[in-house]
Protein backbone atom coordinates (compact mmCIF):
# COMPACT_ATOMS: atom_id res chain seq x y z
CA UNK A 1 0.00 0.00 0.00
CA UNK A 2 1.87 3.49 -1.00
CA UNK A 3 2.03 6.22 1.72
CA UNK A 4 -0.41 8.40 -0.12
CA UNK A 5 -2.93 5.71 0.03
CA UNK A 6 -2.08 4.83 4.22
CA UNK A 7 -2.54 8.97 4.25
CA UNK A 8 -5.45 8.79 2.25
CA UNK A 9 -7.29 6.15 4.26
CA UNK A 10 -6.52 8.33 7.56
CA UNK A 11 -7.92 11.62 6.35
CA UNK A 12 -11.15 9.63 5.17
CA UNK A 13 -11.73 7.74 8.25
CA UNK A 14 -11.31 10.95 10.37
CA UNK A 15 -14.00 12.49 8.06
CA UNK A 16 -16.17 9.52 8.36
CA UNK A 17 -16.30 9.32 12.14
CA UNK A 18 -17.01 12.97 12.36
CA UNK A 19 -20.20 12.46 10.28
CA UNK A 20 -21.31 8.92 12.03
CA UNK A 21 -20.36 10.05 14.98
CA UNK A 22 -22.25 13.21 15.56
CA UNK A 23 -25.44 11.42 14.18
CA UNK A 24 -24.74 8.95 16.36
CA UNK A 25 -24.61 10.38 19.30
CA UNK A 26 -27.83 12.83 19.24
CA UNK A 27 -29.17 9.07 18.06
CA UNK A 28 -28.97 7.65 21.09
CA UNK A 29 -29.16 10.94 23.13
CA UNK A 30 -32.56 11.34 21.55
CA UNK A 31 -33.60 7.91 22.22
CA UNK B 1 16.57 22.31 -15.59
CA UNK B 2 15.75 18.95 -14.65
CA UNK B 3 12.50 20.09 -13.15
CA UNK B 4 10.50 21.23 -16.62
CA UNK B 5 10.31 18.02 -18.27
CA UNK B 6 7.32 17.13 -20.36
CA UNK B 7 5.76 13.79 -20.34
CA UNK B 8 7.74 12.38 -22.86
CA UNK B 9 10.80 13.45 -21.39
CA UNK B 10 11.82 16.58 -23.65
CA UNK B 11 12.92 19.49 -22.07
CA UNK B 12 10.87 22.01 -22.47
CA UNK B 13 11.54 25.26 -23.72
CA UNK B 14 11.36 28.82 -23.14
CA UNK B 15 7.95 29.41 -23.84
CA UNK B 16 6.81 25.76 -22.23
CA UNK B 17 4.17 25.16 -24.83
CA UNK B 18 4.16 21.07 -24.46
CA UNK B 19 0.35 20.87 -24.36
CA UNK B 20 -0.15 16.85 -24.14
CA UNK B 21 -3.84 17.38 -23.03
CA UNK B 22 -4.18 13.54 -23.24
CA UNK B 23 -6.29 11.47 -25.92
CA UNK B 24 -9.24 13.79 -26.08
CA UNK B 25 -10.36 17.35 -27.37
CA UNK B 26 -12.37 19.76 -26.78
CA UNK B 27 -15.08 19.45 -24.30
CA UNK B 28 -14.17 15.74 -23.02
CA UNK B 29 -10.05 17.40 -22.50
CA UNK B 30 -12.53 19.10 -19.53
CA UNK B 31 -14.75 16.47 -18.34
CA UNK B 32 -12.14 13.80 -18.24
CA UNK B 33 -8.99 15.58 -17.67
CA UNK B 34 -6.50 14.44 -14.31
CA UNK B 35 -4.11 17.24 -14.57
CA UNK B 36 -3.90 19.79 -11.88
CA UNK B 37 -3.67 22.62 -14.14
CA UNK B 38 -6.60 22.17 -15.98
CA UNK B 39 -9.00 20.96 -12.90
CA UNK B 40 -7.33 24.77 -11.07
CA UNK B 41 -8.74 26.41 -14.37
CA UNK B 42 -12.10 24.50 -13.71
CA UNK B 43 -12.44 25.34 -10.53
CA UNK B 44 -11.41 29.11 -11.25
CA UNK B 45 -14.36 29.47 -14.31
CA UNK B 46 -16.71 27.44 -11.93
CA UNK B 47 -16.07 30.25 -9.32
CA UNK B 48 -16.76 33.02 -11.60
CA UNK B 49 -20.01 32.04 -12.75
CA UNK B 50 -21.25 31.23 -9.38
CA UNK B 51 -19.68 34.81 -8.41
CA UNK B 52 -22.14 35.97 -10.94
CA UNK B 53 -25.01 34.13 -9.98
CA UNK B 54 -24.66 34.95 -6.19
CA UNK B 55 -24.05 38.65 -7.34
CA UNK B 56 -27.50 39.23 -10.03
CA UNK B 57 -29.22 37.71 -6.76
CA UNK B 58 -27.55 40.26 -4.19
CA UNK B 59 -28.59 43.23 -6.92
CA UNK B 60 -32.14 41.66 -6.96
CA UNK B 61 -32.07 41.96 -2.84
CA UNK B 62 -30.73 45.51 -3.00
CA UNK B 63 -33.04 46.72 -6.01
CA UNK B 64 -35.57 45.72 -3.30
CA UNK B 65 -34.44 47.48 -0.56
CA UNK B 66 -33.48 50.46 -2.12
CA UNK B 67 -36.62 52.02 -1.01
CA UNK B 68 -39.13 51.03 1.93
CA UNK B 69 -42.04 48.72 0.88
CA UNK B 70 -42.16 45.82 -1.46
CA UNK B 71 -41.13 46.99 -4.92
CA UNK B 72 -40.26 43.94 -6.78
CA UNK B 73 -39.95 40.79 -5.07
CA UNK B 74 -42.49 38.58 -2.87
CA UNK B 75 -41.04 38.87 1.01
CA UNK B 76 -41.15 34.56 0.66
CA UNK B 77 -38.77 34.92 -2.69
CA UNK B 78 -36.80 37.67 -0.79
CA UNK B 79 -36.06 35.61 1.59
CA UNK B 80 -35.08 32.51 -0.96
CA UNK B 81 -32.80 35.19 -2.58
CA UNK B 82 -30.84 35.87 0.80
CA UNK B 83 -30.65 32.38 1.94
CA UNK B 84 -29.07 31.09 -1.69
CA UNK B 85 -27.15 34.88 -2.26
CA UNK B 86 -24.96 33.21 0.98
CA UNK B 87 -25.24 29.56 0.12
CA UNK B 88 -24.03 30.29 -3.77
CA UNK B 89 -21.13 32.95 -2.42
CA UNK B 90 -19.61 30.98 0.07
CA UNK B 91 -19.64 26.94 -1.19
CA UNK B 92 -19.85 28.24 -5.12
CA UNK B 93 -17.44 30.96 -5.53
CA UNK B 94 -15.45 31.82 -2.84
CA UNK B 95 -14.44 28.08 -1.61
CA UNK B 96 -13.86 27.07 -5.38
CA UNK B 97 -11.81 30.18 -6.23
CA UNK B 98 -9.08 29.26 -3.74
CA UNK B 99 -9.15 25.33 -4.40
CA UNK B 100 -8.59 26.23 -7.92
CA UNK B 101 -5.70 28.37 -6.52
CA UNK B 102 -4.53 25.27 -4.67
CA UNK B 103 -5.02 22.72 -8.03
CA UNK B 104 -2.15 25.76 -10.04
CA UNK B 105 -0.09 26.78 -7.13
CA UNK B 106 0.77 24.18 -4.38
CA UNK B 107 2.08 21.04 -7.05
CA UNK B 108 4.22 24.07 -9.00
CA UNK B 109 5.16 25.38 -5.61
CA UNK B 110 6.36 22.38 -3.99
CA UNK B 111 7.65 20.80 -6.86
CA UNK B 112 5.09 17.99 -7.06
CA UNK B 113 4.12 16.67 -10.66
CA UNK B 114 0.76 16.31 -9.86
CA UNK B 115 -1.85 16.52 -6.68
CA UNK B 116 -1.80 13.04 -5.10
CA UNK B 117 -5.12 11.63 -6.20
CA UNK B 118 -5.14 12.77 -9.88
CA UNK B 119 -8.69 11.33 -10.49
CA UNK B 120 -9.97 11.75 -7.50
CA UNK B 121 -9.28 15.66 -7.85
CA UNK B 122 -11.26 15.27 -11.25
CA UNK B 123 -14.24 14.10 -9.06
CA UNK B 124 -13.76 16.46 -6.83
CA UNK B 125 -14.42 19.20 -9.36
CA UNK B 126 -17.35 17.70 -11.29
CA UNK B 127 -19.25 17.27 -7.99
CA UNK B 128 -19.46 20.83 -8.28
CA UNK B 129 -22.22 21.52 -11.18
CA UNK B 130 -24.18 18.90 -9.87
CA UNK B 131 -24.81 20.81 -6.68
CA UNK B 132 -24.97 23.73 -8.27
CA UNK B 133 -27.86 22.58 -10.27
CA UNK B 134 -30.00 21.37 -7.73
CA UNK B 135 -29.04 24.46 -5.70
CA UNK B 136 -30.22 26.72 -8.52
CA UNK B 137 -33.34 24.34 -9.70
CA UNK B 138 -34.97 24.12 -6.38
CA UNK B 139 -36.37 27.57 -6.72
CA UNK B 140 -39.07 26.04 -9.60
CA UNK B 141 -39.77 23.16 -7.65
CA UNK B 142 -43.33 23.80 -5.41
CA UNK B 143 -42.43 26.09 -2.53
CA UNK B 144 -39.28 27.30 -3.71
CA UNK B 145 -36.21 27.59 -2.90
CA UNK B 146 -34.55 27.19 0.50
CA UNK B 147 -35.55 29.99 2.31
CA UNK B 148 -34.38 30.17 6.07
CA UNK B 149 -31.16 31.31 5.39
CA UNK B 150 -27.67 30.04 4.69
CA UNK B 151 -27.44 28.95 8.45
CA UNK B 152 -30.54 26.57 7.50
CA UNK B 153 -31.84 26.58 10.93
CA UNK B 154 -35.04 24.85 12.25
CA UNK B 155 -37.67 24.96 12.39
CA UNK B 156 -37.80 26.96 9.79
CA UNK B 157 -35.89 24.23 7.54
CA UNK B 158 -37.85 21.60 8.70
CA UNK B 159 -41.20 23.18 7.80
CA UNK B 160 -40.83 24.44 4.22
CA UNK B 161 -40.69 22.91 1.04
CA UNK B 162 -38.76 20.45 -1.21
CA UNK B 163 -36.45 22.69 -2.14
CA UNK B 164 -34.89 22.38 1.33
CA UNK B 165 -34.31 19.08 0.04
CA UNK B 166 -32.41 20.12 -3.08
CA UNK B 167 -30.05 22.31 -1.15
CA UNK B 168 -29.42 19.22 1.71
CA UNK B 169 -28.51 16.77 -1.20
CA UNK B 170 -26.42 19.88 -2.93
CA UNK B 171 -24.80 20.31 0.64
CA UNK B 172 -24.01 16.88 0.64
CA UNK B 173 -22.30 17.16 -2.60
CA UNK B 174 -20.43 20.02 -2.14
CA UNK B 175 -19.27 18.46 1.64
CA UNK B 176 -17.92 15.53 -0.44
CA UNK B 177 -16.17 17.49 -2.59
CA UNK B 178 -14.67 19.54 -0.21
CA UNK B 179 -13.59 16.70 2.25
CA UNK B 180 -11.73 14.52 -0.77
CA UNK B 181 -10.44 17.72 -1.79
CA UNK B 182 -8.88 18.30 1.74
CA UNK B 183 -7.65 14.93 1.28
CA UNK B 184 -5.88 14.77 -1.93
CA UNK B 185 -4.54 18.68 -0.69
CA UNK B 186 -3.07 16.81 2.35
CA UNK B 187 -1.65 13.95 1.00
CA UNK B 188 -0.38 15.76 -1.45
CA UNK B 189 1.71 18.29 0.81
CA UNK B 190 2.79 15.91 3.25
CA UNK B 191 4.15 13.45 0.71
CA UNK B 192 5.09 15.30 -2.64
CA UNK B 193 7.52 17.64 -1.29
CA UNK B 194 10.48 17.86 -3.38
CA UNK B 195 12.44 16.03 -1.18
CA UNK B 196 14.91 18.72 0.57
CA UNK B 197 11.73 21.26 1.17
CA UNK B 198 11.25 20.44 4.76
CA UNK B 199 8.02 22.03 6.02
CA UNK B 200 9.20 24.93 7.29
CA UNK B 201 10.73 26.00 3.92
CA UNK B 202 7.33 25.68 2.18
CA UNK B 203 5.41 28.91 0.59
CA UNK B 204 3.37 30.41 2.90
CA UNK B 205 -0.02 29.90 0.81
CA UNK B 206 0.75 25.84 1.14
CA UNK B 207 0.83 26.09 4.65
CA UNK B 208 -2.51 27.89 4.87
CA UNK B 209 -3.87 25.34 2.69
CA UNK B 210 -2.52 22.87 4.44
CA UNK B 211 -4.36 23.44 8.09
CA UNK B 212 -7.37 24.51 5.97
CA UNK B 213 -7.82 21.31 4.48
CA UNK B 214 -7.35 20.25 8.17
CA UNK B 215 -10.09 22.36 8.97
CA UNK B 216 -12.33 21.02 6.44
CA UNK B 217 -11.89 17.29 7.41
CA UNK B 218 -12.63 18.01 10.98
CA UNK B 219 -15.67 20.48 10.27
CA UNK B 220 -17.38 19.56 6.77
CA UNK B 221 -18.41 16.15 8.38
CA UNK B 222 -20.90 18.00 10.67
CA UNK B 223 -22.23 20.22 8.58
CA UNK B 224 -23.08 17.41 6.53
CA UNK B 225 -24.56 15.21 9.66
CA UNK B 226 -26.46 18.28 10.96
CA UNK B 227 -28.09 18.84 7.39
CA UNK B 228 -28.24 14.99 7.05
CA UNK B 229 -30.59 14.88 10.73
CA UNK B 230 -32.80 17.68 9.34
CA UNK B 231 -33.08 15.72 6.62
CA UNK B 232 -34.32 12.56 8.92
CA UNK B 233 -36.49 15.16 10.85
CA UNK B 234 -38.26 16.30 7.37
CA UNK B 235 -39.02 12.97 6.28
CA UNK B 236 -38.55 9.86 8.40
CA UNK B 237 -40.02 10.75 11.61
CA UNK B 238 -36.65 11.52 14.00
CA UNK B 239 -37.03 14.66 16.51
CA UNK B 240 -33.25 16.07 16.81
CA UNK B 241 -34.55 19.64 16.18
CA UNK B 242 -38.15 19.46 17.07
CA UNK B 243 -38.76 20.05 20.62
CA UNK B 244 -42.23 18.35 20.76
CA UNK B 245 -40.14 15.42 20.23
CA UNK B 246 -37.74 15.68 22.79
CA UNK B 247 -34.99 17.74 20.37
CA UNK B 248 -33.63 20.94 20.13
CA UNK B 249 -33.85 23.86 17.50
CA UNK B 250 -30.37 25.07 19.47
CA UNK B 251 -28.99 21.77 18.99
CA UNK B 252 -28.74 22.46 15.23
CA UNK B 253 -27.27 26.04 15.77
CA UNK B 254 -24.32 24.13 18.32
CA UNK B 255 -23.60 21.64 15.11
CA UNK B 256 -23.95 24.67 12.42
CA UNK B 257 -21.72 26.68 14.01
CA UNK B 258 -19.04 24.30 14.51
CA UNK B 259 -18.57 24.17 11.38
CA UNK B 260 -19.74 27.55 10.26
CA UNK B 261 -17.03 29.25 12.52
CA UNK B 262 -13.87 27.23 11.57
CA UNK B 263 -15.54 27.75 7.86
CA UNK B 264 -14.64 31.37 7.97
CA UNK B 265 -11.28 30.32 8.43
CA UNK B 266 -11.43 27.73 5.74
CA UNK B 267 -12.11 31.08 3.33
CA UNK B 268 -9.56 33.24 5.25
CA UNK B 269 -6.67 31.22 6.01
CA UNK B 270 -5.78 30.78 1.98
CA UNK B 271 -6.59 34.14 1.94
CA UNK B 272 -4.27 35.30 4.27
CA UNK B 273 -1.67 32.33 1.94
CA UNK B 274 -2.66 34.56 -1.10
CA UNK B 275 -1.73 37.79 0.32
CA UNK B 276 1.39 36.40 2.35
CA UNK B 277 3.07 35.11 -1.50
CA UNK B 278 2.20 38.73 -3.06
CA UNK B 279 3.01 41.54 -0.84
CA UNK B 280 6.98 40.42 -0.59
CA UNK B 281 7.26 40.05 -4.34
CA UNK B 282 5.68 43.72 -4.17
CA UNK B 283 7.88 44.60 -1.91
CA UNK B 284 11.41 43.31 -2.69
CA UNK B 285 11.72 41.62 0.47
CA UNK B 286 11.17 38.02 2.40
CA UNK B 287 8.45 37.70 4.01
CA UNK B 288 8.87 39.30 7.89
CA UNK B 289 8.05 36.51 10.54
CA UNK B 290 7.65 33.51 8.50
CA UNK B 291 7.83 30.83 11.51
CA UNK B 292 5.36 33.46 13.56
CA UNK B 293 3.04 33.70 10.67
CA UNK B 294 3.20 29.65 10.45
CA UNK B 295 2.66 29.37 13.87
CA UNK B 296 -0.26 32.43 14.02
CA UNK B 297 -2.17 29.59 11.48
CA UNK B 298 -2.03 27.47 13.49
CA UNK B 299 -2.99 29.44 16.60
CA UNK B 300 -5.99 31.11 14.51
CA UNK B 301 -7.10 26.95 13.43
CA UNK B 302 -6.80 25.85 16.93
CA UNK B 303 -9.15 28.70 18.57
CA UNK B 304 -11.43 28.86 15.81
CA UNK B 305 -12.99 25.49 17.23
CA UNK B 306 -13.81 26.88 20.45
CA UNK B 307 -15.85 30.08 19.38
CA UNK B 308 -18.51 28.73 17.68
CA UNK B 309 -21.01 30.35 19.85
CA UNK B 310 -20.61 33.37 19.86
CA UNK B 311 -22.75 33.39 16.60
CA UNK B 312 -25.59 32.55 19.41
CA UNK B 313 -25.20 34.59 22.45
CA UNK B 314 -28.58 35.25 22.35
CA UNK B 315 -30.35 31.48 22.17
CA UNK B 316 -30.21 32.08 25.97
CA UNK B 317 -26.70 30.38 27.51
CA UNK B 318 -25.40 30.51 30.73
CA UNK B 319 -23.11 33.86 31.43
CA UNK B 320 -20.10 31.86 32.36
CA UNK B 321 -20.92 30.35 28.66
CA UNK B 322 -21.05 33.32 27.21
CA UNK B 323 -17.59 34.75 28.93
CA UNK B 324 -15.83 31.82 28.20
CA UNK B 325 -16.88 32.32 24.28
CA UNK B 326 -16.11 35.94 24.42
CA UNK B 327 -12.96 35.83 25.59
CA UNK B 328 -11.96 33.06 23.66
CA UNK B 329 -13.14 35.15 21.01
CA UNK B 330 -10.83 38.05 21.39
CA UNK B 331 -7.86 36.15 21.47
CA UNK B 332 -8.06 35.42 18.37
CA UNK B 333 -7.20 38.85 17.81
CA UNK B 334 -3.51 38.22 18.58
CA UNK B 335 -2.28 35.82 15.87
CA UNK B 336 -4.33 37.79 13.73
CA UNK B 337 -2.95 40.92 14.40
CA UNK B 338 0.65 39.09 14.05
CA UNK B 339 -0.31 38.29 10.82
CA UNK B 340 -1.39 41.78 9.79
CA UNK B 341 1.50 43.10 11.63
CA UNK B 342 4.13 40.78 9.74
CA UNK B 343 2.74 41.65 6.26
CA UNK B 344 3.14 45.50 7.34
CA UNK B 345 6.60 44.47 8.64
CA UNK B 346 7.02 42.75 5.07
CA UNK B 347 6.05 46.43 3.37
CA UNK B 348 8.59 48.33 5.90
CA UNK B 349 11.56 50.10 3.79
CA UNK B 350 10.59 47.45 1.43
CA UNK B 351 11.33 48.45 -2.53
CA UNK B 352 7.63 49.37 -3.02
CA UNK B 353 5.52 48.87 -6.43
CA UNK B 354 1.67 49.24 -7.09
CA UNK B 355 0.61 46.96 -9.60
CA UNK B 356 -2.84 45.72 -9.01
CA UNK B 357 -2.06 42.60 -7.19
CA UNK B 358 -0.34 44.93 -4.83
CA UNK B 359 -3.61 47.52 -4.52
CA UNK B 360 -5.76 44.24 -3.87
CA UNK B 361 -3.07 43.34 -1.36
CA UNK B 362 -3.34 46.30 0.79
CA UNK B 363 -7.23 46.46 -0.07
CA UNK B 364 -7.30 43.30 1.68
CA UNK B 365 -4.85 44.56 4.29
CA UNK B 366 -7.06 47.65 5.14
CA UNK B 367 -10.53 46.69 4.99
CA UNK B 368 -9.91 42.87 6.51
CA UNK B 369 -8.83 44.44 9.38
CA UNK B 370 -11.81 46.34 9.54
CA UNK B 371 -14.08 43.93 9.14
CA UNK B 372 -11.37 41.92 12.20
CA UNK B 373 -12.36 45.32 14.41
CA UNK B 374 -16.04 44.81 13.91
CA UNK B 375 -16.24 41.47 14.78
CA UNK B 376 -14.44 41.90 18.13
CA UNK B 377 -17.31 44.73 18.91
CA UNK B 378 -19.45 41.93 18.22
CA UNK B 379 -17.55 39.53 20.24
CA UNK B 380 -18.77 41.56 23.28
CA UNK B 381 -21.67 40.08 24.70
CA UNK B 382 -23.74 43.22 25.36
CA UNK B 383 -22.99 44.94 22.39
CA UNK B 384 -23.64 41.87 20.59
CA UNK B 385 -27.35 41.27 22.15
CA UNK B 386 -28.15 44.66 20.83
CA UNK B 387 -26.66 44.31 17.39
CA UNK B 388 -27.39 40.48 16.89
CA UNK B 389 -29.16 40.24 13.39
CA UNK B 390 -28.94 43.95 12.55
CA UNK B 391 -27.12 44.89 9.42
CA UNK B 392 -24.06 45.79 11.61
CA UNK B 393 -23.25 41.98 11.18
CA UNK B 394 -24.13 41.96 7.34
CA UNK B 395 -21.64 44.95 7.13
CA UNK B 396 -19.27 42.92 9.51
CA UNK B 397 -19.20 39.74 7.50
CA UNK B 398 -19.14 41.18 4.25
CA UNK B 399 -15.85 43.20 5.22
CA UNK B 400 -14.33 40.05 6.11
CA UNK B 401 -15.95 38.18 2.94
CA UNK B 402 -15.59 40.56 0.12
CA UNK B 403 -12.92 42.77 0.87
CA UNK B 404 -11.10 39.67 2.67
CA UNK B 405 -11.82 36.53 0.75
CA UNK B 406 -12.39 38.39 -2.79
CA UNK B 407 -10.24 41.05 -2.50
CA UNK B 408 -7.67 38.22 -1.88
CA UNK B 409 -8.92 35.87 -4.64
CA UNK B 410 -8.22 39.12 -7.06
CA UNK B 411 -4.64 39.53 -5.90
CA UNK B 412 -3.99 35.79 -6.33
CA UNK B 413 -5.86 35.82 -10.04
CA UNK B 414 -3.85 39.31 -10.99
CA UNK B 415 -0.83 37.79 -9.68
CA UNK B 416 -0.61 34.30 -10.93
CA UNK B 417 -2.97 34.99 -14.97
CA UNK B 418 0.54 35.35 -16.17
CA UNK B 419 2.06 32.49 -14.86
CA UNK B 420 -1.14 30.41 -15.59
CA UNK B 421 -1.60 32.02 -19.30
CA UNK B 422 1.20 33.28 -20.66
CA UNK B 423 0.05 36.64 -20.93
CA UNK B 424 -0.20 40.26 -18.85
CA UNK B 425 -3.46 41.27 -18.10
CA UNK B 426 -3.96 45.47 -18.98
CA UNK B 427 -2.45 46.93 -16.29
CA UNK B 428 -4.46 50.44 -16.49
CA UNK B 429 -7.32 48.31 -16.67
CA UNK B 430 -6.87 46.31 -13.87
CA UNK B 431 -5.77 49.37 -11.26
CA UNK B 432 -9.41 50.97 -12.87
CA UNK B 433 -10.71 47.62 -11.27
CA UNK B 434 -9.48 47.62 -8.24
CA UNK B 435 -10.09 51.52 -7.25
CA UNK B 436 -13.78 51.19 -8.14
CA UNK B 437 -14.35 47.30 -6.46
CA UNK B 438 -12.38 49.55 -3.41
CA UNK B 439 -14.76 53.10 -3.57
CA UNK B 440 -17.92 50.94 -3.98
CA UNK B 441 -17.59 48.16 -1.87
CA UNK B 442 -17.33 50.78 0.83
CA UNK B 443 -20.37 52.86 -0.43
CA UNK B 444 -22.33 49.39 -0.05
CA UNK B 445 -20.90 47.83 2.83
CA UNK B 446 -19.46 50.80 5.46
CA UNK B 447 -22.99 52.86 5.34
CA UNK B 448 -24.62 49.25 6.44
CA UNK B 449 -23.25 49.74 9.81
CA UNK B 450 -24.74 53.15 10.40
CA UNK B 451 -28.02 50.91 9.50
CA UNK B 452 -27.04 48.30 11.77
CA UNK B 453 -26.14 50.58 14.61
CA UNK B 454 -30.04 52.26 14.24
CA UNK B 455 -31.90 49.16 14.78
CA UNK B 456 -32.34 47.76 11.14
CA UNK B 457 -33.00 44.23 10.97
CA UNK B 458 -31.39 41.91 8.30
CA UNK B 459 -33.63 39.56 5.97
CA UNK B 460 -36.04 41.57 5.31
CA UNK B 461 -37.37 43.06 2.16
CA UNK B 462 -39.18 45.99 3.61
CA UNK B 463 -37.96 48.41 6.70
CA UNK B 464 -39.30 51.77 8.40
CA UNK B 465 -38.74 54.68 7.13
CA UNK B 466 -35.74 56.12 8.86
CA UNK B 467 -33.48 53.67 7.00
CA UNK B 468 -34.00 54.92 4.17
CA UNK B 469 -30.72 57.11 3.60
CA UNK B 470 -28.43 54.23 4.68
CA UNK B 471 -30.31 51.41 2.46
CA UNK B 472 -30.82 54.26 -0.90
CA UNK B 473 -26.71 54.67 -0.56
CA UNK B 474 -26.12 50.66 -0.23
CA UNK B 475 -28.01 50.16 -3.13
CA UNK B 476 -26.29 52.40 -5.54
CA UNK B 477 -22.72 51.46 -3.80
CA UNK B 478 -24.38 47.71 -4.71
CA UNK B 479 -25.14 48.46 -8.57
CA UNK B 480 -21.65 50.22 -8.70
CA UNK B 481 -20.12 47.52 -7.47
CA UNK B 482 -21.49 44.48 -9.58
CA UNK B 483 -21.12 46.58 -12.35
CA UNK B 484 -16.90 47.07 -11.60
CA UNK B 485 -17.26 43.00 -11.36
CA UNK B 486 -17.83 42.98 -14.90
CA UNK B 487 -14.95 44.91 -15.94
CA UNK B 488 -13.02 42.09 -14.34
CA UNK B 489 -14.52 39.51 -16.54
CA UNK B 490 -13.54 42.25 -19.73
CA UNK B 491 -10.20 41.99 -18.47
CA UNK B 492 -9.31 39.12 -17.93
CA UNK B 493 -10.99 37.34 -21.51
CA UNK B 494 -9.00 40.67 -23.11
CA UNK B 495 -5.69 39.23 -21.02
CA UNK B 496 -6.33 35.65 -22.40
CA UNK B 497 -7.00 36.53 -25.98
CA UNK B 498 -5.16 39.59 -26.88
CA UNK B 499 -2.72 40.42 -23.36
CA UNK B 500 0.77 41.10 -24.16
CA UNK B 501 2.95 38.17 -23.93
CA UNK B 502 4.18 38.12 -20.42
CA UNK B 503 7.88 37.74 -19.12
CA UNK B 504 9.51 35.02 -17.36
CA UNK B 505 9.09 36.45 -14.61
CA UNK B 506 6.92 39.54 -14.64
CA UNK B 507 7.25 40.05 -10.79
CA UNK B 508 10.98 40.83 -9.66
CA UNK B 509 10.16 39.91 -6.47
CA UNK B 510 8.67 36.91 -6.78
CA UNK B 511 10.54 33.93 -5.11
CA UNK B 512 8.34 30.51 -5.11
CA UNK B 513 9.64 27.69 -7.34
CA UNK B 514 6.46 28.23 -9.53
CA UNK B 515 8.32 31.57 -10.40
CA UNK B 516 11.97 30.26 -10.41
CA UNK B 517 12.27 27.19 -11.66
CA UNK B 518 9.30 27.09 -14.32
CA UNK B 519 9.22 28.85 -17.65
CA UNK B 520 5.74 31.53 -18.35
CA UNK B 521 3.27 30.11 -19.14
CA UNK B 522 3.51 26.85 -16.97
CA UNK B 523 3.85 23.56 -19.01
CA UNK B 524 1.07 21.28 -19.05
CA UNK B 525 3.87 18.65 -17.06
CA UNK B 526 6.06 20.11 -14.69
CA UNK B 527 8.30 18.75 -11.91
CA UNK B 528 8.12 14.84 -13.23
CA UNK B 529 11.55 15.01 -11.54
CA UNK B 530 11.90 16.83 -8.33
CA UNK B 531 14.00 19.64 -8.30
CA UNK B 532 16.78 19.98 -5.98
CA UNK B 533 16.46 23.49 -4.00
Amino acid sequence: MSNNLKTALVLASIALAGFVGIIAKYWFLNG
Amino acid sequence: MSAVVDSHGHAADEHGHHDHHGGYGGIMRWITTTNHKDIGTLYLWFSLIMFMVGGTMAMAIRLELFQPGIQFFNPDLFNQFTTMHGLIMVFGAIMPAFVGFANWQIPMMIGAPDMAFARLNNWSFWLLPFAAVLLLSSFIVPGGAASAGWTLYPPLSVQTGMGMDLTIFAVHLLGMSSILGSINIITTILNMRAPTMGLMRMPLFVWTWLITAYLLLATMPVFAGAVTMTLTDRHFGTTFFNAAGGGDPVLYQHLFWFFGHPEVYIIALPAFGVISQVIPAFSRKPLFGYASMVYATFAIAFLSFIVWAHHMYTVGMPVTGQLFFMYATTLIAVPTGVKVFNWVATMWKGSLTFETPMLFAIGFLFLFTLGGFTGLVLAMVPIDIQLQDTYYVVAHFHYVMVAGALFSAYAGVYFWLPKWTGRMYDEKLGQIHFWLTMIFFNVTFFVQHFAGLAGMPRRIPDYPLMFETWNKISSIGAFGFGLSQLLFVYIILKAIRHGEKAPHKPWEGAGSLDWTRLPTPAPYHTFETPPVL
